[in-house]
């Protein structure tokens, strides 16, 4: 006969809070800021694209009408196909350019602190101050790059190289890479320095070239340097509109029409402020999107 | 001992109400405060009010024209609006849905207001109400070379032929290394203000209106009609034909032309009697050289009147401080000294019936005032800007046909009609 066990009750206490309420109050300011500054302009952007408002006295609800218009807009697609062309170019000649010096300063040699403090110098001008330089090079009649090519016979005639749809958006990415590239610079060095250098010992004492040395080492050891600065950089730039504005304003025609300039216009031109928003809106969803996309290819598991 | 507390308590008291009755600040958003020779007229005039007005203190905001519509937007949407403001008839009917501006007719004398020539207060009224000050006029005509002209035998440019005619006269290499460098036109070729409205000012001539109103009372658009479709292709053949444009005329904006005149690398410019201060701030030297006759006649004459004001905002607690300000700045002595520093035309009978607005430089401009027509006012005007732009740049750099061209223009015309009613 079973003689049943009897089972020891187990009193289980409620879990005690005592003293934990103390953390909320620690937590509270950063919610408060990221509730002030992050999530109510982003939530009071995506109300407005819900409205035919001027922002002041005229608030029409008109539901996701404005979304429509846009994706049934082939203007859109035109300005988001210049983006991607726009954030390509600048966001690979930032890593050609910034790994291509990183690698350089990387290596001993004398005057190095002189060359890292010289290379880093476009990244302090103002954009505006970096658009008004590049504005005044490429002048067709007065600017230092057709002077240059005129007497190097390349042109035969002062160019408009901020006036021809053909050259424009070239002519707007290369101050952007410019001015873009020491971050990435620094980023690239800052993980360089932190690979151990017994990695590249072993791989020179198993046989490997310079070339497979920073394939195998280099490249897997900088992974999450790269991932970090590559979502920054495309972000950044994929929402830029300073120094296009200040250069062509979108023009000629539509060549350099980036979607932060359609939005530009679009609200403080057309005064269309909940066209303006939902664009905003799309666009803070694309660049979630690229985020995610990069994230997947750069990962660990990838 | 009593009277000595007594005076000094007095004394204080009486320090403390001057202080505090000192307190007005007129904020004053403007555009030619931020200009180039009109920033320095513009200030004294209101250092010299100040002094006249010790209680009364003129804090400007500087802002450029072509950006003033989306900052005063901007700070409408924050509440911010100063009490001044830079305004114009392109911007009434906007300005006007958003509430911004009082009504002038209730903080100015009818006699004060009966000095304004009669056209500028029509401009400046919208609904019945006087949205703004007028302040002076910068009537659109064609400055030109009149040494060049002289030289080449050549009569100031009365019709388009003449223009061109001329324009290729003066297109030349003036330095014989086989490259031209100097060329008969600065086009302002920018796809903004400037651009636009220079180009309207030449359409116009042609018969054909960006957007007016028909018989029924309802908005049109002559862009694609044959007027419109002649007129841009006249405008862009400048440039993709004859050769009469310096390189890269779709970065050319005001600014750049201005100095493309005054660097003497062109010959002619459509604009306002403005640009005859910016010119000769740059390039003393032409004093004298530069002159001015109306827009070449197309099928007519046509000319904008270029008037800028100042509004008073809706929400200015200091609105009796801002209209005192703005009855000083228009006084005769102050228009004279502005329009003898900058060019700019009075918009007070008195003062535009002075002497000093006489002469070759001015005689276009005064002639271009007879053919003035008035801005369409409508919320929707400065959507056209980009519109246009898009138009004639599409011609000139876009290799597609002027006709095809206004086509599309005046379809998109068309669809921003739609859209605002």
């Amino acid at each position: 006969m079973n003689k049943s066990v009897p089972v020891k009750q187990v009193r289980r206490d409620k879990p005690s809070y005592k003293g934990q309420s103390v953390g909320i109050w620690f937590v509270l300011p950063t919610v408060i800021t990221l509730v002030t500054v992050v999530a109510y302009p982003l939530l009071y952007g995506f109300y407005i694209s819900l409205f035919n408002t001027n922002l002041l006295n005229r608030w029409k609800f008109i539901g996701f009408s404005n979304y429509l218009d846009i994706f049934t807009d082939a203007d859109f697609l035109g300005t988001l196909w210049v983006t991607s062309r726009f954030t390509a170019g600048a966001v690979t000649g930032h890593f050609v350019i910034g790994m291509i010096l990183a690698l350089l300063l990387n290596q001993e040699f004398k005057g190095r602190a002189i060359f890292r403090a010289i290379l880093i110098v476009p990244w302090l001008f103002p954009e505006v101050v970096v658009a008004l330089l590049w504005k005044w090079m490429y002048n067709p009649l007065y600017g230092l790059f057709n002077d240059i090519l005129l007497r190097l016979g390349v042109i035969n005639e002062a160019t408009s190289w901020l006036g021809s749809t053909e050259t424009a958006l070239f002519a707007v990415i290369l101050p952007v890479i410019w001015k873009g590239y020491p971050l990435v610079m620094l980023m690239i060095l800052a993980g360089l320095q932190a690979i151990p250098r017994e990695q590249y010992e072993v791989a020179e004492i198993d046989g490997a070239s310079w070339l497979q040395s920073f394939r195998y080492v280099t490249l897997p050891s900088l992974r999450h340097v790269l991932m970090v600065t590559l979502i920054l950089d495309t972000i950044w730039w994929f929402k830029h509109f300073g120094v296009i504005w200040i250069l062509t304003q979108g023009g000629p025609i539509k060549a350099t029409r980036v979607v932060s300039i359609d939005i530009y216009k679009t609200a403080f031109e057309s005064f269309k402020f909940g066209p303006a928003a939902a664009l905003a809106v799309v666009v803070f969803f694309i660049v979630l999107l690229i985020s995610f996309i990069y994230r997947r290819l750069l990962s660990d598991d990838a | 001992m009593m009277f000595r507390k007594t005076a000094a308590l007095f004394l204080i008291l009486s320090l403390l109400v001057t202080a505090f009755a000192q307190e007005i600040t007129l904020q004053v958003m403007s555009t030619t405060i931020v200009e180039n020779p009109e920033g320095t007229v513009e200030q004294a005039i209101a250092d010299a009010f100040m002094a006249e007005n010790p209680d009364i203190k003129i804090e400007f905001v500087g802002t450029p024209m072509n950006n003033i519509h989306a900052r005063l937007t901007t700070l409408a949407i924050g509440g911010e609006v100063p009490d001044v403001f830079t305004h114009n008839p392109e911007f009434i009917a906007a300005a006007y849905d958003l509430g911004l501006t009082a009504d002038l007719n209730e903080l100015f004398s009818e006699e004060f207001l009966s000095g304004f020539y009669e056209s500028a207060l029509n401009e400046a009224t919208f609904e019945g109400e006087l949205q703004f000050l007028p302040w002076f006029t910068t009537p659109m005509g064609l400055l030109y070379r009149a040494d060049w002209f002289e030289e080449a035998g050549l009569e100031a440019p009365q019709t388009w032929d003449d223009f061109l005619n001329a324009a290729k006269t003066l297109t030349q290499d003036t330095d014989g290394d086989g490259q031209v460098d100097r060329w008969g036109f600065a086009m302002v070729g920018t796809k903004n203000g400037s651009g636009f409205a220079r180009y309207a000012q030449i359409m116009h001539t042609f018969g054909a209106q960006e957007v007016r109103k028909d018989e029924n009372g309802n908005w049109v658009t002559d862009l694609d009609s044959p007027e419109g479709i002649q007129a841009l292709d006249f405008f862009t053949s400048l440039v993709t034909e004859h050769g009469v444009v310096p390189p890269g005329p779709t970065e050319t904006g005001y600014g750049e032309a201005v100095s493309l005149m005054a660097s003497e690398k062109t010959a002619m410019m459509v604009t306002g009697p403005h640009t005859i201060g910016a010119i000769l701030a740059q390039n003393p030297d032409l004093d004298g050289k530069i002159h001015s006759v109306a827009i070449p006649m197309g099928q007519e004459r046509s000319a904008s009147l270029g008037l800028l004001g100042f509004a008073i905002s809706s929400s200015s607690e200091n609105k009796e401080a801002a209209a005192k300000y703005l009855e000083f700045l228009v006084n005769t002595e102050n228009l004279l000294e502005w329009n003898r520093v900058t060019g700019r035309m009075p918009a007070r009978v008195e003062a535009g019936e002075q002497p000093q607005i006489s002469g070759p430089v001015y005689t276009g401009f005064v002639d271009a005032i007879n053919y003035a027509q008035p801005v369409p006012t409508t919320s929707f005007y400065t959507q056209l800007t980009d519109v246009v732009g898009e138009a004639f740049q599409s011609v000139m750099v876009g290799g597609v046909s002027a006709e095809d061209a206004a086509m599309q223009a005046a379809e998109q015309t068309r669809s921003i009609i739609a859209d605002s009613e």
